[in-house]
């Protein structure tokens, strides 16, 4: 940065609005400003996937002074000791309607919760939600050693790193919401998620993101079609929902 | 940006996903931490989403969230230095590193010990590197009020780093 260069809050008024900006000459020629740019845009781009989600609905309730109007439900279905899975769903006070019940995969159940701008609701497999509608998650491991990861694809072939987030390593995991979540890019199609319960923290993030590129990479009928990891990561507990981004 | 009018969930996600990513950058660079920035943010909206829906400037509202979000995470810091928690340091702008305090941890010591505009003024000018104008334009006040602030600061670090005053 030199003494030459715009303030921080100067260059958060070119980023929204360009056009207005008087920066838009400096920093178009400016190495140390599109530096701070593209941080900026990746420290943003942190805050829609990952902030945004998790926080929207307490601004919104004190939009309407009603802080207080949505709280996590939670509904128990003990059917055997895999199928004993713990649902949560976010709905408005009073009596509980027209839950979803997500996946049940193999050890483990998630649980995928959309916000398109119409309230929350609980997906179902193959639903069809807006193309950059908002996601929360839950998962239910059948064991305690979980080291959950969740990931999606889409059908470019693109992987998306959900949870944990980038520089941080998994933790293990129990039965419960999922820190954070997520936003769909805006691009119609399909868009398998993927919630894996690695065997320990050694597993990295490359090795779960070839894992669903080895199954779900090539073109959208590979998305709908791959339901569960392949070869050595089969016996991972692990589940899958896929949504239909629709524009 | 759509117009402001009645309040709504589907207007404050809007506003939110407008102006958040800005006032998480913020808080991310003064608290360093992004669980806290996460938090903060989350805050200062809940706190001023519904006065927020009734402008329509970004050229008006960003100055003014930045400010709270400024002060809001200022005081995180100072809380967290008062329960003797993390030390609050400060990043301070490449350009002003000549600025005569000995390191940053002492720089965010001596912060906390100022009231909320003279803190607005010392981190504006001394961590963000803002010109005394825009400064004074970010916050709502006087060129010469932001000099005068800033000279009592300094004044008063001064004393505070040369152990003038306990």
């Amino acid at each position: 940065m030199t003494p030459r260069c715009p303030s921080d809050l100067a260059l958060e008024l070119f980023l929204l609005q360009p056009e207005r900006s008087p920066e838009s000459s400096h920093v178009a020629d400016c190495p140390s400003c599109a530096s701070r740019l593209a941080r900026m845009r990746e420290e943003g781009d942190e805050f829609r996937r990952f902030v945004f989600p998790r926080t929207v609905e307490a601004v919104e309730d004190a939009m309407e002074k009603r802080r207080f109007r949505f709280h996590w439900s939670f509904v128990v279905a003990p059917v055997g000791a895999l199928a004993a899975i713990a649902l949560a769903v976010l709905v408005p006070s009073g009596p509980p309607k027209d839950y979803e019940y997500g996946v049940k995969g193999s050890g483990m159940a998630l649980a995928v919760y959309v916000n398109g701008g119409q309230g929350t609701s609980a997906a179902g497999d193959g639903a069809k939600v807006p193309a950059g509608a908002a996601l929360r998650f839950k998962v239910q491991p059948a064991k305690h050693d979980c080291y959950l990861w969740i990931l999606s694809i889409d059908a470019k072939g693109e992987v998306s790193r959900l949870y944990p987030p980038a520089g941080k390593d998994p933790e293990c995991h129990d039965a419960g919401p999922v820190p954070g979540g997520a936003v769909l890019d805006g691009q119609p199609g399909p868009e398998r998620i993927f919630a894996v319960c690695a065997p320990t923290k050694k597993v990295v993030w490359p090795e779960v993101k070839a894992a669903v590129e080895a199954v779900a990479k090539g073109g959208p009928e590979r998305v709908r079609a791959a339901r569960s990891l392949g070869g050595s990561h089969s016996g991972w507990m692990q589940a899958s929902l896929l949504l239909e981004k629709q524009p | 940006m759509a117009e402001a009018g009645v309040p709504s969930r589907e207007r404050a996600a809007e506003i939110y996903r407008t102006y958040g990513p800005a006032v998480y950058r913020r808080c991310l660079k003064l608290l360093r931490d992004k669980e806290a920035a996460s938090d903060a943010t989350q805050e200062v909206f809940v706190k001023l989403v519904r006065d927020i829906a009734k402008l329509d400037d970004p050229a008006i509202v960003l100055p003014w969230l930045y400010r709270v979000a400024t002060n809001h995470c200022l005081n995180v810091l100072r809380n967290r230095n008062r329960r003797g928690e993390t030390p609050m340091e400060l990043e301070v702008a490449s350009d002003v590193a000549e600025a005569p305090f000995p390191d940053r941890h002492l720089a965010g010591t001596i912060l906390a010990q100022f009231d909320e505009g003279t803190r607005a003024v010392a981190v504006g000018v001394l961590v963000d590197g803002m010109g005394h104008e825009e400064l004074a334009g970010a916050l709502g006040i006087s060129r010469k009020t932001v000099e005068r602030r800033l000279a009592r600061f300094l004044e008063r670090a001064r004393k505070l780093v040369s152990g003038d005053e306990p």
